[in-house]
C-alpha cells in the first residue's frame, strides 16, 4: 500500500500531479457540481409555484439560489483544473451521476424529506473534503455547509410537522421517507469501492463509503424515530451496498 | 469555456434571486403584489439558470462558448 498523500495543493500544482490524482479530482468536482445543480432541477418547476404558502415559495426560491451558487463555486474550481462542467447546468435529470437526482419531486412532502434526508447526505459529502489535499476545495466549505445546514433544518422541521399531524398526513410522510431513505443510503456508494480507497489515498476524501453511511444512519435514524415514524429497513430498495 | 465569465454571470443571477427574495420576505403579509412579482422574478431567473444556455449568456449567438 502506497503512503497516503497529504500535501496541500493549489490549482497551479495539479498539472504536476500523477494522472490518477487529476482524474479523481476532476471527477469529484464534476459529481459535486452535478449534485448541486441537480437539486433545483428536481423541484423548481414543480414545487416553486405550488408550495403551500408564499413564505414557503420564497424559501424554495432561496434554497434553489443557494444551490445554484454552490454549483457556481464548484464549477469555478473545476474550470481552474481544466474540467468544463457547464453542460451539467442543463443536463436531463435521467443522466445525473447520482440516482437520487434522476427523478422529479412532485409533492411538498417530498420536498420536505429531500431536505431532511438528501441534503443531509450532501452535508456528509462536503464534510469529506474537510482537511483534503486540494486547498481551494476546502476553502469553499464553510459557507456552503452553513447553507446546507439551513436546508436540512427546514426539511427536518417540515417533515416533523407532517408527522405530528398524524392520520393520513403521517402515513404520507412515512411513505415518502420509505421511498427516499434507500436513495439516501445509496448515495454513499458501494462498500467495497476501490475508487473510494483511491480517493482516500490521495487525500480527497476522509472516510470509507461504509463509514460515512453508518455515521449518517446513526444521526438520522434517531431523528426519524423521534418524529414517531418508522426507520425503513436499510437493506430494502438498495442498489449499492 | 471561459470559467471566469461564467462565474461572473452566474453570480449576478444568484444575487438577483437573493435580492428578489429579500425584497419580498418582509412584505408577505402586507404587500401581496410585491411578493407575487418577486416570485415571478425568481421563477423567471431560475428558468434561465436551469436552461443553462451558456453560449448565449457569454455572448456567442452562434452557439460555441466564448
Amino acid at each position: 500500500m502506497d503512503k497516503p498523500f497529504t500535501d496541500k495543493l493549489e490549482s497551479a500544482d495539479v498539472a504536476k500531479m500523477p494522472a490518477e490524482y487529476q482524474t479523481l479530482l476532476k471527477r469529484v468536482l464534476a459529481i459535486q457540481a452535478d449534485c448541486e445543480i441537480g437539486g433545483p432541477h428536481l423541484y423548481v418547476r414543480s414545487i416553486l409555484p405550488a408550495a403551500p404558502t408564499k413564505v414557503d415559495r420564497l424559501i424554495v426560491a432561496r434554497t434553489a439560489a443557494e444551490e445554484a451558487d454552490h454549483y457556481r463555486k464548484v464549477a469555478r474550481l473545476a474550470g481552474e483544473v481544466g474540467e468544463d462542467v457547464s453542460p451539467l447546468l442543463s443536463r436531463p435529470n435521467r443522466e445525473r451521476y447520482v440516482n437520487a437526482f434522476r427523478g422529479l419531486i412532485a409533492s411538498w412532502e417530498e420536498f420536505a424529506v429531500f431536505g431532511f434526508l438528501i441534503d443531509r447526505v450532501g452535508r456528509y459529502q462536503l464534510e469529506e473534503f474537510i482537511g483534503c489535499t486540494y486547498a481551494p476545495l476546502e476553502r469553499l466549505l464553510p459557507d456552503v455547509i452553513v447553507e446546507e445546514l439551513g436546508h436540512i433544518d427546514y426539511g427536518h422541521t417540515k417533515t416533523a410537522e407532517f408527522a405530528a399531524k398524524g392520520g393520513s398526513a403521517k402515513e404520507r410522510i412515512q411513505s415518502v421517507i420509505d421511498a427516499w431513505y434507500p436513495k439516501a443510503l445509496d448515495m454513499f456508494g458501494n462498500t467495497s469501492s476501490r475508487r473510494s480507497e483511491r480517493y482516500r489515498h490521495w487525500g480527497l476524501k476522509r472516510r470509507t463509503n461504509s463509514q460515512a453511511r453508518e455515521e449518517y444512519m446513526r444521526e438520522v435514524d434517531p431523528l426519524i424515530r423521534a418524529m414517531g415514524l418508522t426507520v425503513p429497513d436499510p437493506n430494502v430498495g438498495r442498489q449499492f451496498v | 469555456m471561459n470559467t471566469h465569465a461564467l462565474d461572473e454571470h452566474l453570480k449576478e443571477m444568484v444575487l438577483a434571486l437573493h435580492a428578489a427574495v429579500n425584497r419580498a420576505m418582509p412584505h408577505v403579509n402586507d404587500d401581496p403584489a410585491l411578493v407575487d412579482q418577486a416570485l415571478r422574478d425568481c421563477q423567471e431567473i431560475l428558468e434561465v439558470v436551469l436552461e443553462g444556455n451558456v453560449a448565449e449568456w457569454l455572448g456567442d449567438p452562434d452557439g460555441s462558448p466564448a
